[in-house]
C-alpha cells in the first residue's frame, strides 16, 4: 500500500539487477547470458522512466518493478526479508503471486505479432521469461513462512469471504494446505526447469548477437557516455549507457528483424506459450482444488475475472471497515441505527452483542463500536450538532429518519445497506426505479415497517432504505413525513392501546438523495437526522483502487490512480469503471492516459456555496499533476499559489458553477465580511467596480439579448477573488438580502396600487408617480393623526372637533378606512386599508400614530361619512347645510329633518321642538335650487339651453312631484316624462 | 376635496396666485380656439397640474371637472396583464404611462392611439379635438417616446397632447419639438408667503409669518410639500407658534441619518449597515437618483473643502453609470465605499501633516 520506497527499497531498486545477476551466475553457472539479460532488461524500463532517481518512480509503473523484486527474491535473500518483513506491502505481494508469469507471457506474443515494438518485454527472450518464472518460484518455496505472513496480510484486506466463512476452521488447516501448495510448487517448478533446459540452446545464437550490442553499452570503467553506475554482488562496478528513446527503439528494431530472420524464438515459441499457458492452468486447478482459503482472495478472483461482472459490483464494500467513506459519518450513521436497538431488537440487544462476538469480523467491530461509546469523546464533539442522541418515550430515537446526502458516486447506498446488514437489519430498498406514487409509497412503507418476510429464516426485521429520494414526488414525502411524525399520537389514540401499538413506526428508515437542498425535500430536512456526505480522500481512494488494480493484474500505478481519483472528483465508481475500461483494451492505465484521457471527467455541477467558497479561499497547494509538453513524463507536482493558477481555478470553478447573477450577488453580499487588511478601503473601491462593471453588462445582456459581452463576466471573480480570498475558511451566507428587498418593495407597490385605485378623482393634488410616495404620504400620515383624547366625541373640544372632521374628510376622499384586525399578539387593532402605515415606515420612526381609541373613533366617523356620500344626491341637496352645521353625526340622519325647522326660523332648544309637518315653500326653494344644478352649469349655461329650459320650466318645476332622470356623463338623452306616464 | 391642496387649488386661469403673465398668454391660447400640443415642464410642485386643469376648463367650461376613474386592462405581447388608471372626463383623458413599468411602451400605442383615433361626438359647441394629458413623461422609456412621436403628428385632427415632465432632458428632442414647451418655475418664497397666508385666511386660522417662512425653507420651494406641511402642524398643534415643529419627511430624515453614519465612521461593517439601510430606502420608492442627490447634499455639506469637489466627481460617475445599470443598490454602495476611501485618505493626510 505504501508506494513509496523506504531507503531499503531504494538500494534495491538500484542494485537489483546485479542481484538477478547473481542469481543466474549461481543457477546457470554460464557467463553469456547473464550480461544480455541485463542489459536488455535493464535500460528500457530506466530510459522510459526517467530518472531514476526520483523516489517517484518506482511507482509509475511498479509491476516492472514487482519482476524485478521477484527475481531478486531468490539471491538476495537477507534483502527480500527486509522487503517482505514489512507487512502490508502489495507490491511483495504481487511479486509472489504465481500470475507474474502469465503477465510476461502476453508481451512475448505481442513481439511475435510484431505488434509490440515499444514494450520493454520485448527483450524478455523465452529464456528470461522463464528464467525470471523459475526464480519466482524458487523465492516461493524459499520463502514459504513469509508467504504465509504475507497471505495473512493480505486475507485481512481482500477478505471478501471472510465475513461469511468461519475463520477458526481455515486456521486449523492453515499448516496442511502450505505444505500441499509447497509440494505443487516444487513439481512445477521441476517441470519448468525441464522446458528451460530445452529453450536455452536455441537462445544461445541470438545471445551471441546481443553480446557485440552490450559491450557498446556496457563497461567496467567510467565511460564517456551517459552512464548508470550498478554494484554486481561481486562488488564489481558496471557502467550501464543511457541511450535516448529513439536509439533504443532503433535497436530494439534491429533485434526484432534479427530475430525474425534468424528465429530467435523459431519454432519452439509455441511450445513455450503452450508449456507456460499449462504451467498457469495446472497451477490455478491445483489452487482451485486443494488451496487454503486463505489464498481465496487472490486466487479466486482471477478465475471470475473473465466473467463479465462490472467490477464496480466485484469490489463493492461488503463490510463495515472496506467503507471508504468518511469514519465519522459512517459512524455517525452507525450510532443512530444502534439507538432502534432497543425499539427493534428488544432486549435481545444484549445478545446480539455477544452473538456478533462469535463471529470474527462482527467482534472486531463491536469492539470498536464499543470504544467509541466507551470514550464519547468524539461523539460529543462533533456529532453533537447532527445527532439528537435523545430518546422519546418509546425508545426510538428523536430523529426517526436518516438522510444521506452527497454527490453521486461516494458510497451512499453502499453505506447505508453495510450498516443496516450490519446492525442486524435486512434491507428493504425502494429507488427511484420503483412506483413511488403516494400509495404505493404507503404501501411499501407499511409493508417495511410492520411485517417482517416469511421466507427468511433469520426473521431479521426490516430497515428501510429510500434511495434517490430526490426524485420521488412531492406527496411521497409529504406521506413519508406525515407518517413518521404523526403515527404516534393520532393512531395510538385512534386505535386502542394493543392495535395502535402495532402501528407505530419501529423502525428505521435511512434516506439517500444527492441534492439536500431539493424543495421536495425541505419538510423531511427538518425531521431527519441529516449525514452530509464528505469526500473521499483522494488518496484513500486510490489506496483501494491499488488493490482492486492488484487483484484484476491491472498495470498501473498508485500515482496515476491518484491523478483518477483526482480527476474523477473521487467518484469511486466512476474510478472503478474507468479503471475497467482500460483493462478492457488490454493496457495498463499509465499517468499519460489519465491526463490525456477524458474518462472519468464528469462535468461537475458546483454547488453554490463551492464556488462562492473557491471564490473566497486561497486553495492550499497541494499534490497536482501536471501534464507537460511532448512526450515528457507527467510529473507529480506541488500546486504552485502563482497568479496565473489562481485565475484559472476561479475561472473554472466560477464556469461550473454558472448562474453568474446568482452568483454575482453572493459575492456582493458576503465580500463584507471577509477578514482583509484594507484600512483605506481601496480592495472595496475596486471590487465595486466591479459590481457596478459586472451589472452594466448584465443589464446590456438582458435587454438588448447581447451575448457577446457574457463572457466578460467571469472575470469580476477572479478580482473579487484576488481582493478578498484568504487561507482561512470563509463563513458564507445565502444572500437573502436581495430577495428581501424584492419582496418588500412588491408588498410596498402593492398597498401603494390600492392607495391609487381607491383614490377619488378630485385628489389631484397628491401629485403623479413616485411624488405621492415621497411627498404625500408621510404628511398625510401625519394629518390623518390628530391628537384625540380618550373620550367621547361630544366631549371633544372644539379644535379636536374639527381635526376629526378635517381628518375622517380627507380619509372619505382617499378611500382609506380602518379596520379591525387581530394583531399577531392578540389584541385587536385597527389598521388601515390601504395600509398607510406600512407605506413609507422607516425602522426607527414609528411616526405619530392614534391610539386605539382615536383610530376606533375615526373608523366609525370615517364608515358614517362614507354612507353619508353614497346617500342619493336629492337628499344630500337637502340636508347639506344640516349635516354641516350638525355637530353630533350619530343623529344626522334621524334628526336631518326636524333640525332644519330647530335651526332655521326659531331657536328653540332641543328638548321643546316639535315635530312639524314640513313646509311647502321650503321644499319649493330646495327644488329651486336643485333645478339649477339639473342642468349641469350652475352659473355658465349656454344661450341655448336656457332657451330651451324657459318654456318647459313651468309645469313641471312648479309641480311638487318630478321625476329626474339620472344624469349620465354624456348628456346623451334627456326627456321629459309625465309621473302618469310611467305609472 | 379635503385635502387642503386640493381644497384651495385655483380653477381658473386668471384665478392663479403666481406667473400671472403665463396665464394671461395661456388664456389667449385658448381663445384662439385652436392650439399646439403643449409641454408644461417645471419642478415638483411648482403647479404644472393645476395650469393644465386651468387651461381644459378654459377650453371646456366646468364639465372638465366632472371627473371619473376607470381602469384600463392590457395586454402586453408577452401575455402578461397589466392595469391602468386613467382619470377622464368627457373631454379629456388623464394617463400616466409610466405606471406600467417597462410595458408602457403598450399603453402608448393602445390606449393613447384608441383615444385619439375616435372623434368627438357632439361637435356644436364644443373644440372638435380631445385632450390627452400625459403626466411624467420623462419617466417614459425611450421606446414608448418614440411610439409617442408619430401619433402625436397623426392624429392632430382629434386630439392634442398636453405633456407634464420634470425636466425636458429625458425627454426626447423629436418629441420636444412638436411641443409648444411652457416652463413652470417654481415659485418664489414670496409668492409662496402669500399662498400659505391666503390659505390660512380662507382656513380661518392665523399663520405666524415667522412659521411661514420656515416651512417654506423646509419645502424646498416645492409648494405642494409646503400646504401639506401647513396642514400636518395644523393638525399637531393648532394655535401656531413662531418656534413650532416643523414636520419633516420620514425618508429625508432617514437620508441624512445615512449620510452621518458614513461620515462618521468608514470600515467594511459600517458599509455594510449602509448597504442596508439603503436597501431600506429603495424599498420604500425612494427613486435611487433622488438618494444620491441626497447623500451627495449631505456629505458635501460635512466635509472639507479638499474632497468636495472629488465627491462631485465621483458621484456625477457612479450615477452615470447606475442609468446604464439595473441593480442601483451596487452602485450607490460603490459611490459611498468610494467617498469613505477618499475621506479616510484625507484624514490619514491630515494627521500626517499634524505630525509635522
Amino acid at each position: 500500500m505504501d508506494q513509496y520506497p523506504d531507503e531499503n527499497e531504494e538500494f534495491e531498486l538500484q542494485y537489483q539487477e546485479e542481484l538477478e545477476l547473481m542469481d543466474e551466475f549461481a543457477e546457470q553457472n554460464d557467463f553469456v547470458p547473464a550480461l544480455p539479460n541485463k542489459t536488455i532488461v535493464n535500460p528500457a524500463p530506466i530510459l522510459s522512466q526517467g530518472s531514476l532517481n526520483s523516489p517517484q518512480l518506482s511507482q509509475i509503473s511498479f509491476n516492472a518493478d514487482d519482476s524485478h523484486l521477484s527475481s531478486l527474491g531468490g539471491g538476495g535473500g537477507p534483502v527480500n526479508r527486509r522487503l517482505f518483513g514489512t507487512p502490508k506491502q502489495p507490491p511483495t505481494r504481487g511479486a509472489s503471486t504465481p500470475f507474474v508469469s502469465k503477465q510476461k507471457m502476453a508481451p512475448i506474443q505481442e513481439v511475435l505479432d510484431l505488434n509490440g515494438l515499444d514494450n520493454e518485454d520485448l527483450d524478455m527472450g523465452p529464456s528470461t521469461a522463464n528464467r525470471a518464472l523459475e526464480e519466482l518460484q524458487k523465492a516461493n518455496n524459499k520463502r514459504k513462512r513469509l508467504e504465509r505472513d504475507l497471505f495473512g496480510d493480505i486475507g485481512d484486506l481482500f477478505g471478501d469471504d471472510t465475513y461469511e466463512d468461519p475463520e477458526a476452521k481455515k486456521a486449523r488447516t492453515e499448516e496442511e494446505r502450505d505444505l500441499e501448495a509447497i509440494e505443487k510448487i516444487l513439481e512445477t517448478r521441476r517441470k519448468l526447469r525441464e522446458q528451460s533446459k530445452a529453450v536455452r540452446p536455441d537462445s544461445l545464437a541470438r545471445l551471441e548477437a546481443l553480446h557485440a550490442f552490450k559491450m557498446r553499452n556496457l563497461s567496467y570503467n567510467i565511460p564517456q557516455w551517459p552512464f548508470l553506475p550498478l554494484r554486481r554482488s561481486d562488488d564489481e562496478r558496471v557502467y550501464v549507457r543511457f541511450h535516448s528513446e529513439e536509439y533504443e527503439t532503433k535497436a530494439i528494431n534491429e533485434i526484432h528483424a534479427a530475430s525474425g530472420l534468424g528465429g530467435l524464438l523459431g519454432e519452439h515459441k509455441e511450445k513455450i506459450w503452450e508449456e507456460a499457458n499449462e504451467l498457469v492452468l495446472k497451477r490455478l486447478s491445483s489452487n482451485k482444488d486443494g488451496a487454503s482459503h486463505e489464498h481465496a482472495p487472490i486466487v479466486v478472483e482471477p478465475v471470475s475475472n473473465d466473467d463479465t461482472r462490472l467490477w464496480v459490483e466485484k469490489y463493492k464494500p461488503r463490510k463495515y471497515i472496506d467503507l471508504l467513506s468518511d469514519e465519522m459519518t459512517n459512524r455517525s450513521l452507525l450510532y443512530w441505527l444502534k439507538m432502534w436497538d432497543k425499539v427493534v431488537f428488544g432486549k435481545e440487544f444484549k445478545a446480539l452483542q455477544a452473538n456478533a462476538a462469535n463471529n470474527g469480523e462482527m467482534s472486531n467491530f463491536n469492539k470498536r463500536t464499543g470504544k467509541f461509546e466507551s470514550n464519547g469523546g468524539w461523539r460529543a464533539r462533533k456529532t453533537k450538532q447532527f445527532l439528537n442522541t435523545n430518546v422519546d418515550e418509546m425508545g426510538r430515537p428523536i430523529q426517526k429518519v436518516a438522510l444521506l446526502c452527497g454527490p453521486p458516486g461516494l458510497g451512499k447506498t453502499t453505506l447505508a445497506h453495510t450498516i443496516a446488514r450490519h446492525a442486524g437489519y435486512n434491507v428493504r430498498e425502494v429507488n427511484a426505479s420503483d412506483d413511488r406514487s403516494p400509495e404505493a409509497f404507503k404501501m411499501a412503507l407499511e409493508n417495511g415497517t410492520q411485517m417482517s418476510s416469511v421466507m427468511n429464516e433469520s426473521k431479521k426485521p426490516n430497515c428501510i432504505i429510500l434511495d434517490e429520494i430526490d426524485g420521488a414526488p412531492r406527496q411521497s414525502i409529504e406521506f413519508l413525513v406525515k407518517f413518521v411524525t404523526d403515527s404516534v399520537p393520532v393512531k395510538g389514540k385512534g386505535k386502542g392501546a394493543g392495535k395502535g401499538a402495532h402501528n407505530i413506526l419501529k423502525r428505521p428508515i435511512i434516506c439517500i438523495c444527492n441534492d439536500i437542498y431539493d424543495p421536495a425535500l425541505r419538510p423531511l430536512r427538518q425531521i431527519a437526522f441529516v449525514v452530509t456526505f464528505p469526500p473521499i480522500d483522494s488518496s484513500r481512494l486510490a489506496e483501494r483502487l491499488v488493490q482492486v488494480a492488484q487483484n484484476e493484474r491491472m498495470k498501473t500505478d498508485f500515482g496515476s490512480l491518484i491523478a483518477l481519483a483526482e480527476k474523477s472528483g473521487n467518484d469511486v465508481r466512476c474510478c472503478i469503471s474507468t479503471m475497467q475500461f482500460f483493462n478492457a483494451q488490454k493496457k495498463g492505465l499509465t499517468l499519460q492516459d489519465v491526463l490525456n484521457n477524458n474518462l472519468g471527467q464528469k462535468d461537475r455541477h458546483q454547488g453554490l456555496f463551492e464556488v462562492w467558497g473557491a471564490i473566497f479561499r486561497i486553495q492550499r497547494p497541494k499534490k497536482q499533476l501536471t501534464q507537460a509538453k511532448g512526450d515528457e513524463e507527467a510529473q507529480v507536482t506541488m500546486t504552485d499559489m502563482s497568479m496565473s493558477t489562481r485565475v484559472r481555478h476561479v475561472l473554472d470553478v466560477v464556469h461550473s458553477g454558472g448562474d453568474y447573477e446568482r452568483l454575482m450577488q453572493g459575492v456582493y453580499e458576503n465580500y463584507l465580511q471577509q477578514k482583509m487588511p484594507d484600512p483605506n478601503l481601496n480592495g472595496i473601491v475596486e471590487a465595486n467596480q466591479w459590481f457596478c462593471f459586472s451589472d452594466t453588462l448584465q443589464r446590456q445582456i438582458h435587454q438588448q439579448q447581447n451575448y457577446t459581452v457574457y463572457p466578460y463576466l467571469q472575470y469580476g471573480f477572479v478580482i473579487w477573488h484576488m481582493l478578498f480570498a484568504s487561507l482561512a475558511w470563509p463563513k458564507i451566507n445565502f444572500p437573502s438580502k436581495s430577495f428581501e428587498f424584492n419582496q418588500k418593495q412588491t408588498t410596498q407597490k402593492n398597498i401603494f396600487q390600492s392607495l391609487r385605485k381607491s383614490l377619488t378623482c378630485g385628489a389631484i393634488g397628491v401629485g403623479q408617480g413616485h411624488v405621492v410616495l415621497l411627498e404625500t404620504v408621510p404628511l398625510l400620515k401625519k394629518i390623518l393623526s390628530p391628537q384625540l383624547r380618550s373620550v367621547a366625541v361630544q366631549l371633544l373640544s372644539q379644535k379636536e372637533q374639527s381635526d376629526l372632521k378635517h381628518c375622517v374628510e380627507i380619509m372619505a376622499d382617499f378611500g382609506i378606512t380602518y379596520h379591525q384586525v387581530k394583531s399577531a399578539e392578540g389584541p385587536y387593532i385597527f389598521r388601515m386599508e390601504p395600509d398607510l402605515d406600512a407605506l413609507a415606515q422607516f425602522p426607527g420612526y414609528t411616526g405619530v400614530t392614534l391610539s386605539y381609541f382615536g383610530r376606533q373613533l375615526v373608523a366609525r366617523e370615517v364608515e358614517l361619512e362614507r354612507i353619508h356620500r353614497s346617500t342619493p344626491k336629492a337628499i344630500e341637496q337637502n340636508d347639506k347645510s344640516h349635516t354641516r352645521t350638525d355637530k353630533k353625526p350619530q343623529e344626522r340622519k334621524p334628526s336631518a329633518k326636524p333640525n332644519t325647522n330647530a335651526t332655521s326660523p326659531t331657536n328653540l332648544p332641543n328638548h321643546l321642538q316639535r315635530l312639524k309637518p314640513k313646509r311647502i315653500e321650503s321644499s319649493k326653494a330646495a327644488s329651486e335650487t336643485v333645478s339649477k344644478d339639473f342642468f349641469g352649469r350652475i352659473q355658465r349655461k349656454t344661450p341655448a339651453q336656457k332657451l330651451a329650459e324657459e318654456p318647459k320650466s313651468d309645469p313641471i318645476v312648479k309641480s311638487p312631484i318630478w321625476y329626474r332622470y339620472k344624469e349620465g356623463f354624456n348628456n346623451a338623452v334627456r326627456k321629459d316624462i309625465h309621473m302618469n306616464e310611467l305609472l | 376635496m379635503a385635502l387642503w391642496v386640493d381644497k384651495h387649488r385655483p380653477r381658473e386661469l386668471l384665478k392663479l396666485d403666481y406667473h400671472k403673465d403665463q396665464a394671461e398668454n395661456l388664456k389667449n391660447l385658448c381663445q384662439q380656439g385652436d392650439f399646439p400640443h403643449l409641454m408644461f415642464y417645471g419642478p415638483s410642485g411648482a403647479g404644472k397640474k393645476t395650469r393644465i386643469m386651468c387651461l381644459l376648463r378654459e377650453l371646456y367650461g366646468a364639465g372638465v371637472e366632472r371627473l371619473r376613474n376607470e381602469t384600463m386592462t392590457f395586454t402586453t405581447p408577452s401575455n402578461r396583464k397589466i392595469e391602468i388608471m386613467t382619470v377622464g372626463s368627457n373631454y379629456h383623458l388623464e394617463v400616466n404611462p409610466s405606471d406600467a413599468g417597462i410595458y408602457d411602451r403598450v399603453v402608448v400605442i393602445d390606449l393613447i392611439k384608441q383615444v385619439a383615433q375616435t372623434h368627438q361626438i357632439d361637435p356644436n359647441g364644443q373644440r372638435d379635438f380631445k385632450v390627452i394629458v400625459l403626466s411624467e413623461v420623462d419617466e417614459l422609456t425611450k421606446d414608448a417616446q418614440h411610439a409617442l412621436r408619430r401619433t402625436m403628428e397623426k392624429y392632430v385632427a382629434t386630439c392634442r397632447i398636453i405633456l407634464s415632465v420634470n425636466s425636458t432632458s429625458r425627454v426626447i428632442p423629436a418629441i420636444r419639438s412638436r411641443c409648444l414647451g411652457i416652463r413652470v418655475a417654481a415659485p418664489t418664497p414670496n409668492e409662496m408667503i402669500s399662498v400659505l397666508q391666503a390659505i390660512s385666511k380662507r382656513e380661518n386660522i392665523s399663520l405666524p409669518l415667522e412659521l411661514a417662512t420656515r416651512i417654506i425653507d423646509k419645502s424646498e420651494r416645492n409648494l405642494r410639500r409646503a400646504i401639506l406641511m401647513l396642514e400636518a402642524c395644523k393638525v399637531q398643534q393648532y394655535p401656531f407658534t413662531a418656534q413650532q415643529d416643523i414636520v419633516e419627511l420620514d425618508w429625508q430624515v432617514f437620508l441624512r441619518e445615512t449620510a452621518n453614519q458614513i461620515l462618521t465612521e468608514q470600515s467594511p461593517a459600517k458599509l455594510e449597515k449602509v448597504r442596508d439601510r439603503l436597501y431600506e430606502l429603495l424599498a420604500q420608492g425612494v427613486p435611487p437618483d433622488v438618494i444620491f442627490q441626497g447623500l451627495v447634499k449631505e456629505l458635501v455639506k460635512n466635509c472639507d473643502m479638499s474632497i468636495k469637489a472629488k465627491t462631485l466627481e465621483y458621484a456625477t460617475l457612479y450615477e452615470h453609470r447606475m442609468q446604464n445599470g439595473a441593480k442601483h443598490i451596487f452602485h450607490l454602495e460603490a459611490f459611498v465605499a468610494q467617498f469613505m476611501n477618499i475621506y479616510k485618505k484625507f484624514i490619514a493626510d491630515a494627521m500626517m501633516m499634524d505630525d509635522f
